[in-house]
């Protein structure tokens, strides 16, 4: 489904991207995205396609603010039935969506009796009921907990794929971006690139996507200047003491010109145990400052000159490497991993 | 301790009345009982127009926004501060025989002073106002949002009044219709000027105070508290049962 729709109060926009089975929106609080959202359920004046010109009450979209707004008077059964047309098969169709959210033992609770993610999926049930072309979520993750986050999501997610329903979920939170189908980010009041996580994620189109997406290792640096017989642009990281760094040659860049650089903590490697079998990119040295433990990997932080550098990697190497806080060592930065961007003030 | 005080204070003149009324000499002077019926049925119909008209107003008060609202909430609470006694004398100049209204209601037989249109008028005046600002506080207590999903779940905006801001406002209203019954019932001053005929229970007690004294005031005004509290009492115990939310 297309979406192109053009905003002019209480902020203006204008986008034009595709939602394709569960679809993130991702932008900064701000963006206008929660405006979007109710602009395409009817609520604030907009233009655009699809549902253009019709009333609210008209629109096939199931909408779930931030918060779920369940009618506080009716009972979750009755929230669901809301939607529902009046006969005696009202309360049995209910359940039935209840059901499939997995919620039918609590039909007789008001909403205050429930908790985040019962309330959200009731929410859903109720949308659902409507017989929606489109489902809207606003900030879905945002009043759930940091520890069932994932979880809900993810059953959230799969519940939604079961009804093989188009949804827009917007949101600031870049964890999402991995469980979607589809990613769109939204800076500056218009779709910045949109594509599929993998794309996304490992190709952002701008430091500020990069940022958006939650990525780590974002730093400043000069171009060097180009290598023409090897295909590669060199970059003088002066934060890093001057560290010379070698990527895929990106020849629109100016010698001298000010850039953004990015690489995935996973594409930091430690220095090899057998040096001699493969080529080394580019060195860098520093002194660890964090191990974060994850359980079967590790993050771990290198303070590099003013900067500071994360990488990825698997408890085992960390452990042979003896990587310590304090120890100084040297990696490895892959160039197919780096990343680069000119610089914007 | 300040709140028992306080209590003490609101009850004092109540279980003074409790003392002073003769009990062993318990009776009503001739007229008291007809206006009983004057307060008790006027007050309803009085209530059901309040409510008829002053609902809509106090919806389109809380949910529009335009040019010139606070001339309209001006107007308001200029009602609600004119004194009982100088509004009578505004509406007899208005619908009294001489008046603009009064006069050209008069040609369809209709007479606007002393009479039960005009009693009935005058208790809709002195508590309409108290009726559209409590109302207008209880709509605007639920929120919007609530009134938009109904939207986008298929209802119209008259079902979503129905379905969604009744319900959920009932408690504000429910205070709205009891405060609006108490003015009406107790209006003194505008009924006095607007339909001193037919007596209701403030003028009658007025009327009684005057022409025979003060052992005639007590009966009625027993009566006017058997009469007056019931409703307010059953709307509060209702709204209390059912606050499940």
């Amino acid at each position: 489904m297309r979406i192109d729709y053009r905003i002019d109060y209480p902020v203006r926009l204008q986008v034009n991207f595709d939602v394709e089975g569960f679809t993130i929106l991702l932008g900064q609080s701000g963006e206008g995205k929660t405006t979007l959202l109710r602009a395409l359920a009817g609520l604030l004046p907009a233009e655009g396609e699809p549902f253009g010109g019709l009333l609210p009450q008209h629109r096939a979209v199931g909408y779930l603010p931030q918060g779920y707004a369940l009618f506080p008077h009716l009972r979750a059964w009755e929230n669901v039935a809301f939607a529902l047309p009046r006969g005696p098969r009202r309360r049995a169709q209910a359940l039935e969506l209840l059901l499939r959210v997995q919620l039918v033992d609590v039909a007789e609770q008001y909403p205050a009796a429930l908790s985040g993610g019962q309330q959200q999926r009731v929410a859903l049930a109720r949308a659902l009921a409507r017989k929606p072309q489109l489902l809207l979520l606003d900030e879905p993750s945002s009043a759930l907990d940091a520890g069932t986050r994932d979880e809900v999501m993810a059953e959230l997610i799969s519940e939604i794929h079961e009804f093989g329903l188009p949804v827009l979920a917007v949101s600031h939170d870049p964890h999402l971006a991995a469980l979607a189908d589809h990613v769109a980010v939204m800076s500056g009041r218009r779709i910045v690139q949109q594509g599929t996580p993998a794309e996304v994620l490992s190709r952002p189109a701008s430091a500020a996507v990069a940022r958006l997406l939650g990525h780590r290792n974002l730093f400043t640096a000069r171009v060097a200047g180009h290598e023409t017989d090897t295909g590669m642009t060199l970059l003088q990281w002066e934060a890093a003491n001057g560290t010379l760094l070698r990527l895929p040659q990106q020849s629109e860049l100016a010698e001298g010109q000010l850039v953004q650089w990015m690489i995935a903590p996973a594409a930091v490697w430690l220095p090899s145990l057998k040096p001699e079998l493969y080529r080394t990119d580019n060195l860098v040295s520093g002194r660890v400052e964090t191990r974060l433990n994850l359980g079967a990997h590790f993050h771990v932080a290198l303070r590099c000159g003013t900067e500071r550098l994360w990488l990825a990697a698997q408890g085992n190497l960390v452990r042979q490497h003896g990587l310590e806080t304090g120890c100084e060592i040297t990696v490895d930065l892959r160039s197919d991993g780096l990343l680069c961007w000119p610089h914007l003030a | 301790m300040i709140g028992a005080v306080t209590l003490l204070l609101i009850a004092g003149p109540f279980i003074a009345l409790a003392f002073a009324t003769h009990w062993s000499d318990f009776h009503f002077a001739s007229g008291d009982v007809r206006s009983m019926g004057v307060s008790l049925g006027y007050s309803l119909i009085s209530l059901a127009l309040i409510v008829a008209f002053g609902t809509p107003l106090a919806w389109w008060l809380a949910r529009h926004s335009f040019h010139g609202k606070w001339v309209l909430e001006a107007i308001i609470l200029l009602a609600l501060l004119t004194p009982p006694l100088a509004m009578g004398i505004l509406l007899a100049t208005l619908f009294g025989p001489y008046g603009p209204v009064g006069s050209l209601v008069a040609h369809t037989g209709v007479e606007l002073t002393n009479s039960a249109p005009a009693f009935v008028l005058a208790q809709f005046y002195g508590a309409l106002p108290y009726y559209v600002v409590a109302a207008r506080a209880a709509f605007e207590g639920v929120p919007r949002e609530l009134e938009h999903i109904a939207l986008t779940l298929g209802k119209s905006p008259w079902q979503t009044f129905w379905l969604v801001s009744m319900p959920l406002a009932r408690l504000g209203l429910a205070a709205g219709i009891a405060l609006a019954w108490v003015r009406a019932l107790g209006e003194f001053g505008i009924v006095l000027i607007l339909a001193y005929y037919p007596q209701g229970i403030p003028v009658k007690l007025w009327v009684n105070l005057q022409d025979i004294g003060l052992s005639a005031v007590y009966p009625l005004m027993w009566v006017f508290f058997l009469v007056a509290m019931p409703l307010p009492l059953m709307l509060g115990l209702a709204s209390r049962r059912q606050r499940l939310f």
